[in-house]
């Protein structure tokens, strides 16, 4: 081969490339938005806690209400926000539910101790039905759905943006410290 | 200005004992026209080198106007939003206005010469990879005039705020643009360089470590700029045409955008440190007079640390609620890192064990690179730690962090490059004096700089503040100190670099290092055109020889 055929090859073979790699770059900016459909699809498989567009509208005064669950020490028992994250309005319902569970594999009585963050919240969530109301008696290894239904008060100011509402699970025998708080 | 004054090409010089069988009408271009339209990739590399001094010594002031503010508590001289201005700017500038072109410059000006090829794959892209860098840049500084003033979000360009700004964060995001499609069409060029027009004998595990760098951190770039790309249009059009891909009240989401920021990011960290390994790999073998030990696991290592670069990205965002399966994915991807770096850093040592070591200055940067890099890699492995870095995040831990990886990293490399490469540049030997005291001033007021911000980000001072609680003020009036003596120290160096090309300390040898990489086999200065006919393969076959790859 002369110089000058191997340098045509060599052109060729170079604009090939050339091609090649402005492809992967084309498809790269293809895959930026294609994250944005994977990214809504991922966020719902587990469960992720999105910006809600509920929550952006500020024309109506919206309180995010949070929940979080906890177990006294040694208690064999589970307690799991189905939906951790919600969002309610002024004057608005909301329903949470929560998944209870017995770990032992003897019954186990408790009961569920609630408390606010911030405390003043309390005073514009009202709880009309509650599994905390009552002392609950859990089979063996039994799992229950347990209820919360929430009424937002229409007076709510709308600065308080969010609440923390924290259940505590005691077992019966025991008199739990700290009660009455809510 | 400096660059019509540098002379590193004599364009009469070298060209005796070369074949000339084509057209070298190019070569008479004089004045700005050899420049403007430049198509050798010596020119090029050149202009990419200026080109990244000088927006280094740009964000180099900003970052003296951030130290200066915060010299002391209160507001002395800047507004906040002024402050944010520079924070944001001063990113941006750093990363891809010095610290990427400068790279991509060594590449232009280095593979050719390493690899016998004549010039780069496709020299008129060359010439528009580097021209769309000076309007990128100007934007950034107009950016700084208009009403508003400019993007002060960070240089992550995060939303909400960055979908609340003015024009100035319009401006910034078609630099970025601009930036991109230039880093994109340097990769491809640099890519296609490497692959197709290699020496004969030169296979791929027989490139000089640094062409291995160059090649895996432009295919990271070709991968991700577009990203980076793709999220800045989105944040163009959710500014201005009712688009929702961040704006939660259209059912879209802030959080979003920092994934795919970090998607482009993470890798865009490799894509700054890589090239420096390359460098140090270069330079340690040469003044340990041993061969570098492990080059295959070099190789190796190089491309885990790439692939592995895809799989981290989350643990910049621990703190935004994650699932916990989530951030043990990430947290431990990220420690893995650690291993092929480490394969990295023991080669380095085990290179240097036993050598016949002398150190001029670019041994210095470059062992100055191990330790300090080494350092900001571990202060790295702090962080990988999800519960930690919760209570770190955007704290000034962070910025200590990651200026020991891209300040004693990336910046002390290219300074090493700089030293060892630039009488092959300019044919003069620079003051070995002036180098080590150059060394040895960044090292210290470097360390004096960053070193004390660990401690302020340890006490829980934030980063991106223009105004601090009264304890944090020691640290920061040493951190103050160390940084304007550290930009001075800068000048100096500028000094040095215009010293050397105006005859230095008299005329360099064509292999001054006795280095046996092939670009040390052309005369010094290195003629505008090299390699027109490919080295033998007995030369190459010797050189390989000597770097015990043959």
């Amino acid at each position: 081969m002369t110089a000058a055929t191997l340098a045509l090859t060599q052109q060729r073979a170079n604009r090939r490339l050339a091609i090649k790699l402005a492809v992967v770059a084309a498809l790269m900016v293809g895959f930026a938005y294609g994250m944005v459909p994977f990214y809504n699809v991922f966020c719902e498989a587990l469960g992720v806690d999105r910006a809600r567009p509920e929550l952006a509208d500020t024309h109506a005064a919206a309180m995010r209400v949070e929940f979080d669950s906890n177990v006294a020490a040694g208690l064999p028992a589970r307690l799991t926000a189905l939906e951790p994250v919600t969002a309610g309005r002024a004057g608005g319902l909301i329903k949470a539910k929560f998944r209870l569970e017995n770990l032992s594999d003897a019954p186990l009585g408790i009961r569920a101790v609630p408390s606010y963050a911030p405390e003043r919240a309390g005073r514009f969530l009202q709880k009309l039905e509650c599994f905390c109301f009552n002392a609950l008696t859990l089979a063996p290894r039994e799992t229950r759905e347990v209820t919360v239904v929430l009424l937002v008060e229409a007076d709510m100011p709308p600065e308080l943006g969010a609440v923390t509402l924290s259940y505590m699970l005691y077992p019966l025998e025991e008199n739990p410290h700290g009660e009455g708080k809510a | 200005m400096s660059t019509t004054a540098n002379p590193t090409i004599d364009l009469g010089a070298g060209h005796h004992d070369h074949a000339h069988d084509h057209d070298h009408d190019h070569h008479t271009l004089t004045g700005w026209r050899r420049w403007v339209y430049a198509t050798n990739h010596k020119d090029i590399g050149t202009l990419y080198l200026w080109f990244s001094f000088a927006m280094f010594i740009t964000g180099g002031l900003m970052a003296l106007g951030i130290r200066a503010e915060l010299f002391t508590p209160g507001l002395q001289f800047w507004q906040p939003e002024f402050f944010n201005q520079l924070t944001t700017l001063h990113g941006v500038i750093m990363v891809f206005g010095a610290i990427m072109p400068a790279f991509t410059g060594l590449a232009n000006w280095m593979l050719p010469l390493m690899l016998g090829a004549p010039d780069m794959a496709f020299a008129r892209m060359n010439n528009w990879s580097f021209w769309l860098l000076p309007p990128a840049a100007l934007l950034l500084i107009i950016s700084l005039f208009v009403p508003g003033g400019a993007a002060a979000g960070g240089w992550t360009l995060y939303p909400p705020l960055s979908l609340q700004f003015g024009m100035g964060m319009d401006l910034a995001i078609f630099a970025i643009h601009l930036l991109g499609i230039s880093s994109i069409m340097g990769s491809i060029n640099i890519i296609t360089t490497i692959l197709n027009m290699r020496a004969p004998g030169m296979t791929l595990m027989k490139m000089p470590m640094f062409a291995w760098t160059a090649l895996i951190t432009n295919y990271l770039l070709v991968a991700v700029a577009p990203v980076l790309a793709g999220a800045v249009t989105m944040l163009l059009t959710d500014r201005h045409f009712g688009t929702h891909f961040f704006k939660a009240v259209g059912g879209g989401d802030p959080v979003l955008f920092q994934h795919i920021f970090w998607f482009f990011g993470h890798p865009e960290v490799y894509i700054m440190a890589l090239p420096a390994f390359g460098v140090v790999s270069q330079i340690i073998p040469t003044f340990a007079r041993k061969p570098l030990f492990g080059y295959h696991s070099m190789v190796y290592a190089t491309a885990s640390i790439a692939i592995l670069s895809f799989m981290v990205w989350a643990h910049h965002m621990f703190s935004v609620g994650m699932p916990a399966t989530a951030q043990l994915f990430f947290m431990f991807m990220t420690m893995l890192i650690a291993v092929p770096t480490g394969v990295k850093v023991f080669n380095w040592i085990a290179t240097m064990w036993q050598g016949s070591m002398s150190f001029e200055t670019p041994m210095l940067f470059a062992v100055g690179f191990v330790c300090l890099f080494t350092v900001g890699g571990f202060s790295g492995l702090v962080l990988s730690i999800a519960p930690v870095d919760t209570q770190m995040h955007d704290t000034y831990y962070v910025v200590a962090h990651f200026h020991y990886v891209l300040v004693a990293g990336a910046l002390f490399s290219l300074f090493g490059a700089v030293y060892y490469w630039l009488p092959k540049w300019t044919g003069n030997m620079y003051s070995e004096r002036a180098g080590k005291f150059h060394f040895w001033w960044s090292m210290v007021w470097f360390n004096v700089t960053f070193f004390p911000m660990h401690f302020l980000g340890l006490a829980g001072m934030p980063r991106r503040i223009p105004d601090y609680p009264l304890q944090f003020t020691d640290f920061n009036a040493i951190a103050s100190v160390g940084a304007f003596c550290f930009g001075l120290g800068q000048l100096f160096f500028l000094y040095n670099v215009i010293h050397t090309i105006r005859g230095g300390v008299g005329k360099a040898p064509a292999n001054p290092w006795d280095s046996p990489t092939l670009e040390w086999e052309v005369p010094s200065p290195a003629p505008h055109h090299t390699w027109e006919t490919p080295p033998d393969e007995a030369l190459v076959k010797k050189g390989l020889a000597a770097q015990a790859l043959e």
